[in-house]
């Protein structure tokens, strides 16, 4: 049994508002599943539904083959969650704080509050009430919380919010040593690819409730679009040169020529021949790679952010 | 009982470094000194004119004989409405805090049940009032002896303090709508308003006639002396107000259980 978190047309509605609709996916084993969407799309409600806060309306969700439910409290001990913005008992310490955790997960051994501590970089806050925590470190301590038991399975709603560059290279460096070194499957949500995209193996796209693509994380660099951008001191004549040799162009919005064929994308080099046997050499001959939130918007049938 | 012994240890840490539990017991120690000042004023009503406003309220309050009973008398039903609205206020934090400090989703997937936790806050709420009752009782003797009330009587106090033990429990009994409230409404919002209107509600149906029929009134009705007109309950009301607790409790349960937790 490979797929650790399994989806079967999980649905949620609120009203005439389809929160989530028929989500079926998939996460095996080790994977690191990067779960991308907006604000709203629906990724929350998802987890939320996993987790067993909410019942779906339609649907079911599994978790190492088990259904979910709110009473099924054995899924629970092998998996760590983290969702939305982690708040603690702002009256209590970092150590309270995660001593609540470990009581109420069954740990005897209480050295892993010490580990959890020091994994997650929290040791000089140890005994800092959680209300004088700062963003970044309250969002610790909720990952302190989901890791504490070692879990096989994690799952976190947008883990890195609130972190600083640093703390988001070491984060992303202790999920994919968990993942890659240490079998852990995890589901991760987030709203930027480019971030997710450095270290899930595979990414779910979600917009408006729906899953709208799954792909490798590997094979996403040929899904993004490129261009060949071509300029020269004359731009009216490189074009009809170019168009001459039976090149389909076009000019961007700053007027430089652009070619989308994907064979002249690999092969610059023959432009650059043909404009300077022209007399027209180029001022510019630039392979352009869609980024990934251009691809991402893409996606989602947004344009610059704007639909 | 791992299970209860582990969210109950856990619900009593939530406790710690909370002003709150000191502030309920400085009021609770509060009230029966204020109440024990009103009975010494009323018992002096030479010193009465020269209190202004505590003056005029002792006397308006007309405690019958400045002894023992009527003090004891004085107390049982101070604690029948302070106890509605303080238990309330308990309850309300108790559940209402996971809500407002949005700690909630932080204890839903873990592999101990949910009514568990629920059933451990009840016996934090339980251990919480009934430190509160015996401070407010305590303290209620000691201002009593203080202030020199005559016609003290090991009796007396004892039969006093049986029928405030039941108006307490009777009143800690009807904390657990307030629980479901606090569930319903994530937050202390709903559960406080809740609380003042079965206190509003609780005076009006007294008024009326109708007390021993409503749950909220049925303490207050029960601290009140023997042979009060229109105040005498029959079996009926005990199960009324049993079966609201019971509906309370479940229903806190079912929310904590079934509802979605968003």
């Amino acid at each position: 049994m490979d797929d650790i978190i399994k989806t079967e047309n999980l649905s949620k509605h609120y009203g005439d508002v389809n929160a989530v609709s028929n989500m079926s996916l998939n996460v095996r084993k080790g994977e690191i599943y990067g779960f991308l969407g907006l604000n709203g799309a629906g990724k929350t409600t998802t987890i939320r539904m996993l987790l067993g806060m909410i019942r779906p309306t339609s649907g079911i969700a599994f978790i190492n083959g088990k259904r979910v439910y709110a009473d099924n409290i054995e899924l629970w001990k092998n998996v760590g969650s983290l969702v939305e913005i982690p708040y603690s008992y702002p009256n209590l310490t970092v150590r309270e704080n995660l001593d609540i955790t470990r009581r109420l997960r069954f740990i005897p051994d209480k050295s892993l509050i010490d580990k959890v501590i020091d994994k997650l970089q929290l040791g000089s806050y140890s005994n800092r009430k959680a209300k004088n925590l700062s963003l970044g470190n309250a969002q610790r301590l909720g990952l302190a919380k989901a890791l504490i038991h070692n879990p096989d399975i994690l799952i976190l709603d947008e883990p890195t919010n609130g972190l600083d560059p640093a703390g988001i290279y070491e984060i992303r460096e202790m999920l994919s040593d968990l993942a890659i070194n240490h079998g852990v499957t995890i589901f991760i949500s987030s709203h930027i690819l480019g971030e997710i995209s450095r270290f899930a193996t595979r990414i779910g796209i979600i917009h408006e409730g729906k899953l709208i693509q799954e792909v490798d994380t590997n094979k996403l660099d040929k899904l993004c679009r490129k261009r060949l951008l071509v300029n020269a001191k004359n731009t009216k004549e490189a074009l009809s040169i170019l168009i001459q040799n039976g090149y389909t162009v076009s000019k961007t919005t700053n007027d430089i020529i652009e070619i989308k064929d994907e064979d002249t994308i690999r092969n610059p080099d023959t432009i650059a021949t043909i404009m300077v046997n022209a007399g027209c050499p180029p001022t510019l001959l630039q392979v352009e790679e869609e980024d990934l939130e251009s691809y991402f918007l893409r996606t989602i049938g947004m344009n610059g952010g704007v639909k | 009982m791992k299970n209860i012994f582990a969210t109950f240890i856990a619900e009593c840490m939530k406790l710690r470094g909370s002003r709150i539990f000191w502030i309920t017991i400085l009021i609770f120690l509060f009230i029966p000194f204020m109440m024990g000042l009103l009975f010494f004023v009323q018992k002096h009503p030479e010193i009465s004119a020269k209190l202004g406003m505590i003056g005029t309220k002792a006397t308006m309050l007309r405690l019958g004989k400045a002894d023992w009973s009527a003090y004891l008398e004085f107390l049982i039903q101070g604690m029948a409405g302070i106890g509605l609205l303080g238990f309330g206020f308990v309850t309300s934090w108790v559940f209402g805090r996971e809500y407002s400090d949005r700690t909630l989703k932080d204890i839903l997937a873990l592999p101990v049940s949910r009514s568990f936790i629920v059933l451990s806050k009840f016996i934090v709420i339980v251990i919480w009032c009934i430190l509160l009752i015996l401070v407010f009782f305590t303290c209620g003797l000691i201002f009593g002896k203080i202030i020199g009330i005559p016609g003290w009587s090991n009796e007396i106090i004892f039969q006093y303090a049986q029928t405030y033990i039941v108006t307490s429990f009777l009143t800690l009994l009807l904390c657990t709508p307030v629980a479901f409230f606090a569930s319903y409404g994530r937050g202390y919002l709903l559960p406080m308003g809740f609380v003042i209107l079965t206190l509003l509600m609780a005076n009006f149906t007294g008024l009326v006639g109708l007390g021993p029929y409503f749950p909220w009134a049925i303490p207050g009705i029960y601290s009140a002396p023997a042979g009060t007109e229109g105040m005498q309950l029959f079996i009926g009301s005990y199960i009324i107000l049993a079966f609201t607790s019971v509906l309370g409790f479940a229903g806190t349960i079912a929310w904590w259980r079934f509802a979605d937790q968003h």
